[in-house]
């Protein structure tokens, strides 16, 4: 008690007691700041830095050229490629985001039941995210290959013309899609499996009580307890799926993106304009465009998947807030 | 398309070369504590099958002291991203790095990022090489900032056994003499492979690209004027010509891609090749490491008349540590007898007259015993180096690649369609 008090007067503390309070109060601050010192190198500093020379004509090899303002900005929406690759890259986020995110909540759902060898299923969903990206994009596109692949062989048995996977727009964006399916539908399976274990089995009990069968308690139970989760796999799909880079790079490893452009992506079109273009400036505005999208994209989702996920609990939801409105209406 | 040469084949010589290296280093380690050099690591970034790696063991051999600790990438477009990055980055460059012809122009405008070789010695043997290629190796104020290693004279790889089965001369001599000899056009060639696809119902080339690669590389001024800063591509005849031609003529290409095609030339699915020296170890890539009675050969013929694509370089980063010693191991490499050598390897074609003179009576088994060496030698008789300006290789992959690939898909019937699309590319992507 009297050391108590001594602390709320702040004063006639020992050494000892000082270090204590110091400990209480930055602590936990340091320990959590080695992620924010590497952040701040390694993620901060170049998100500053490429403002700095999105402002600039740059090559990449001669250095820094004349402040040009947001020229660089100006052309890269003005270029029709850039275009280009934004509409590839909605189409790849699409084809990819989308039947991942049903699958991996489908997958969860099923892991989520009493099976036996649950780990060892929990387990083989995870496999493909451990495989390596780039040898995971070299197996597909073997499998991808017009020539001679699996699938033009499947196709050649049923008497089918190959799919040019490597040429055609629309078939080269779900052979890349599907190597980023392969990757991290397991991994958000297990995400979303997590959440549902955390929902309370009771609650399930009663609704099956109550006579619910099992798809009616999946669309009015599980779905609306996962929704935080759900909202943070859609975000991470999101941001991950408009970066999309290593699976297209490697589908034609001798250009960027397909002999026209295909199946270029926003990082592509970054990179080509980096590397091989050398327009350093441009790239770095190109950069700042595609985290402006991503933010864009990102609230958007956020909203639509609020909506979707609280549609079923919206009566329990609404009805007293409704009723908090009512009062406050009637203080006045 | 690309530039990008050489695509991964010499995995068995790479993989025997860092054998040797494994165990060259062993025994350097153990034997040599009586020399008084230093023990120094040097390292060199190559590219694609260059044929050099053959010669590491060699110089470690001589140099005690000296460990060498290579990387290849897998082709000039990998190595182009790599030195950019580095040269960009002011770190990271390794001491030898090897640059291609197609992007070497724009290294010439940062050569500074490599030593002058003139401080090595190298102009003590300028007489050496080809007069064009140590001028490609020497920027506008005089610095050598590259030293020559191969040159790409071009000949044809052609099927002998498809050509006579489809009742065509299918040896060397009549091959070359039937598409035109000495007088060989690209219209002769193409009128010869249209009675190839006619008798046979097959494609004759696997993708056009490289025909005009090479028909560009022909030209006495290419895609800049010699001033090499004046684009020369908007309005130029001779570039839309040889488009049209290739147009008319896409009836007998396979549409494949420009490289990896291994599958498709094991099932015959074309007949002949363009090959730059280094495209012999290409084409045998293609096949199982010793193969030979595949039916391939090599004429010493190219239409249009001679015409040298790609070519390597050394270049010493100006941030290495050991400069001295780094730019004694590139010229070493690019001495007349490392380059025979590395010819007997891979097949890239010496840019010395020695080297040349060395590799005279050389032959390959592959191609059905050709005077591989003796061609090359009358291959790269009459070739004028050209201008190349910065954005070439830019030009080469992404205004004409694009058009190229869609000509061989057959989306173009008309050559005017077809570079008025190149032209809509050009004003897109070249700063004018």
């Amino acid at each position: 008690m009297s050391t108590l008090q001594a602390q709320r007067r702040g004063a006639g503390l020992t050494f000892r007691q000082k270090l204590s309070n110091f400990d209480y109060k930055f602590s936990p601050y340091l320990y959590i700041s080695p992620f924010f010192i590497l952040f701040a190198l390694l993620g901060l500093f170049p998100i500053i830095y490429t403002v700095n020379v999105s402002l600039y004509n740059w090559d990449l090899l001669k250095g820094q050229g004349d402040f040009i303002g947001l020229q660089n900005y100006a052309t890269t929406l003005s270029d029709p490629m850039f275009w280009n690759a934004f509409g590839n890259t909605f189409s790849i986020f699409l084809l990819s985001a989308v039947p991942q995110l049903v699958m991996a909540t489908i997958i969860a759902a099923v892991l989520d039941q009493a099976i036996r060898a649950s780990t060892f299923w929990r387990m083989s969903v995870l496999l493909p995210y451990i495989a390596a990206p780039v040898a995971v994009a070299v197996i597909f596109t073997q499998i991808f290959n017009q020539f001679g692949g699996p699938i033009t062989g499947l196709l050649h048995v049923f008497g089918l013309e190959p799919i040019k996977w490597g040429y055609d727009v629309f078939p080269s964006h779900i052979a890349i899609a599907t190597m980023v399916n392969w990757r991290w539908t397991g991994y958000n399976a297990l995400i979303l499996l997590a959440a549902m274990q955390a929902i309370p089995r009771d609650v399930y009990e009663s609704a099956a009580l109550d006579g619910a069968g099992r798809i009616r308690r999946f669309w009015s139970i599980t779905i609306p307890m996962i929704r935080p989760t759900m909202i943070f796999v859609i975000i991470t799909a999101t941001i991950g799926g408009l970066q999309i880079f290593t699976e297209p790079k490697l589908f034609d490893g001798q250009s960027n993106g397909g002999s026209n452009r295909q199946f270029q992506t926003i990082v592509l079109y970054l990179y080509e304009m980096a590397f091989p273009r050398r327009d350093f400036g441009r790239a770095a505005a190109t950069a700042w465009i595609l985290f402006l999208i991503i933010i864009l994209i990102g609230l958007i989702n956020y909203g639509i998947s609020r909506t979707i996920a609280s549609q079923d609990i919206k009566k329990n939801v609404r009805v007293p807030v409704a009723g908090t409105r009512r009062t406050i209406g009637g203080r006045k | 398309m690309k530039f990008s040469r050489r695509t991964a084949t010499v995995a068995v010589v790479a993989g025997t070369a860092s054998l040797a290296l494994v165990l060259s280093g062993c025994s350097t380690d153990g034997g040599n504590g009586g020399n008084s050099d230093e023990p120094i690591t040097l390292t060199i970034t190559t590219f694609g099958t260059m044929g050099i790696d053959a010669n590491y063991a060699a110089y470690e051999k001589a140099h005690p002291n000296v460990k060498i600790e290579a990387t290849n990438l897998e082709n000039g477009g990998a190595a182009r991203d790599d030195a950019y990055a580095k040269i960009a980055a002011g770190t990271g460059l390794s001491d030898v790095v090897a640059i291609e012809e197609g992007w070497l122009s724009t290294i010439a405008e940062v050569s500074n990022a490599f030593v002058d070789l003139r401080d090595y010695g190298i102009e003590d043997h300028k007489s050496d090489w080809l007069d064009w290629k140590y001028a490609q190796g020497t920027d506008a104020d005089g610095r050598v900032f590259a030293a020559g290693l191969d040159i790409g004279p071009q000949g044809l790889c052609f099927r002998g056994d498809l050509l006579e089965k489809a009742g065509l001369p299918g040896d060397r001599d009549g091959f070359a003499e039937a598409i035109g000899g000495e007088n060989a056009t690209w219209e002769s060639f193409f009128e010869f492979g249209q009675k190839y696809t006619a008798a046979t119902g097959k494609p004759f080339y696997h993708n056009p690209s490289f025909f005009f690669n090479s028909f560009v590389n022909q030209q006495a001024e290419g895609y800049y004027k010699k001033d090499g800063t004046t684009l020369n591509v908007k309005d130029n005849a001779a570039l839309k010509g040889q488009l049209d031609l290739i147009v008319k003529n896409a009836n007998i290409g396979a549409g494949l891609d420009a490289w990896g095609v291994a599958e498709q030339a094991k099932a015959d699915d074309f007949a002949v090749y363009v090959c730059p020296s280094w495209m012999l170890g290409v084409v045998k890539g293609y096949y199982d490491q010793g193969t030979t009675g595949t039916g391939w050969d090599f004429a010493d013929v190219l239409p249009g008349g001679a015409a040298n694509w790609g070519g390597s370089f050394l270049g010493v980063s100006e941030s290495s540590e050991h400069k001295e010693a780094a730019a004694d191991l590139a010229l070493w490499l690019a001495e007349p007898e490392q380059q025979a050598a590395a010819f007997e390897a891979a097949g890239p074609f010496p840019s010395t007259l020695k080297g040349q003179e060395l590799v005279k009576s050389a032959t390959d088994a592959f191609f059905n015993d050709a005077p591989t060496g003796e061609i090359f030698a009358n291959r790269s008789k009459g070739v004028v180096a050209q201008v190349k300006g910065p954005e070439d290789s830019n030009i080469q992959d992404n205004v004409f690649g694009p058009v190229l690939t869609d000509i061989g898909q057959g989306k173009y019937t008309n050559g005017d369609d077809a570079w008025a699309a190149a032209m809509t590319l050009f004003d897109q992507l070249i700063k004018q």
